[in-house]
């Protein structure tokens, strides 16, 4: 449980040292505290933000490497991943959506585990019942790919609409009660309460079986960690959140 | 400013932001939930394009173009869709 700025900076440590074979292939889960929202890295803050409901409920902005659409990573209504692979490895496709398919697959895994029949819808969702669950985006730098996706276990349509500028139109009900018709979430689906550790169980299984990968637990490598310091100066930067 | 967005049927949004001074481009900006590798190649399209004349089909060519030459890898939009942008933005028409 991190700061947006330390959980992007740790994704980035996490591909470089990837890339230059300091670390084998990662998969990391993690929530966000305080509560973030990740633009993509072309969209620009002013078409996707609005910045004083950010202020009031004291939620951070952050900008990721990768591209895609703005999230709302929330503090307590979602968890967060990544996978980090060497770019050439022949399981990883050069083709963005299959790239996208396979390595999406563990969280549909992961969803069967929990009792969920899930999708993957191209370009880079997930879905149950036609409703996104899970957005991912993917990026390759170092020569390393990585691919970072967020789960909805339970979410606020009226936050998610008073942070991010949807639609312009006024907030209405209407509206919201039309974005829960697009959206689901974990919670949802099982009609119960869900905690941390068993969407991570779930997540770890459906990896372990999606990737045929032997999953060893480990804490962040000494060289990991001088990259996170680096990085996470840059995440905080204004000149990096305010780009666009 | 001058502003255009476009959701392209089952891919992403672009939006472009341009300006143009003496018949030329003299800001562009793209933005978007697309997806576009390397993503530095966005940064030096915008940069081609400024001084470019306002004529749709040059423009065209110079979008393709460029994307061609770098092997850009692009997600939820096509080339052509990044020119229509442009030129939409600009009122103008291949």
């Amino acid at each position: 449980m991190a700061d947006a700025y330390t959980n992007m900076a740790v994704d980035e440590a996490l591909a470089q040292a990837r890339g230059e074979g300091k670390s084998p292939d990662t998969l990391r889960f993690y929530m966000w505290k305080p509560s973030a929202v990740t633009l993509g890295y072309f969209q620009s803050v002013e078409d996707e933000v609005n910045l004083d409901a950010l202020k009031e409920y004291g939620i951070y902005l952050n900008r990721r490497i990768s591209g895609g659409g703005a999230v709302l990573n929330s503090a307590t209504g979602e968890i967060t991943y990544s996978v980090v692979m060497d770019e050439r490895d022949p399981r990883v496709s050069s083709d963005p959506v299959e790239s996208y398919r396979y390595l999406c697959h563990g969280i549909i895994e992961a969803l069967a585990i929990l009792g969920i029949k899930a999708d993957f819808k191209p370009i880079n969702d997930i879905i149950v019942g036609g409703k996104k669950i899970s957005g991912n985006a993917q990026i390759r730098r170092y020569g390393a790919v990585l691919h970072h996706g967020t789960l909805l276990v339970d979410y606020s349509a009226r936050e998610m609409f008073s942070v991010l500028k949807i639609s312009k139109e006024k907030l209405s009900d209407k509206m919201i009660q039309q974005a829960e018709e697009r959206v689901t979430t974990i919670r949802r689906l099982l009609g119960r309460q869900i905690n941390f550790d068993e969407v991570r169980d779930a997540f770890e299984e459906g990896y372990r079986r999606a990737l045929n990968a032997e999953l060893v637990p480990g804490e962040l490598t000494p060289y990991e960690n001088g990259l996170v310091k680096k990085f996470r100066e840059r995440y905080a930067s204004r000149e990096w959140i305010y780009r666009r | 400013m001058k502003r255009f967005e476009y959701k392209v049927p089952g891919g992403k949004l672009l939006r472009v932001k341009v300006e143009d001074r003496d018949g030329r481009i003299s800001f562009l900006q793209i933005t978007g939930d697309f997806f576009l590798l390397p993503e530095t190649d966005l940064e030096m399209l915008e940069n081609k394009l400024i001084g470019y004349p306002l004529d749709a089909g040059k423009i065209v060519d110079a979008v393709t173009g460029f994307f061609a030459e770098r092997k850009t890898t692009i997600a939820g939009a096509s080339p052509a869709d990044f020119a229509y942008v442009i030129n939409s933005a600009l009122g103008i028409r291949a």
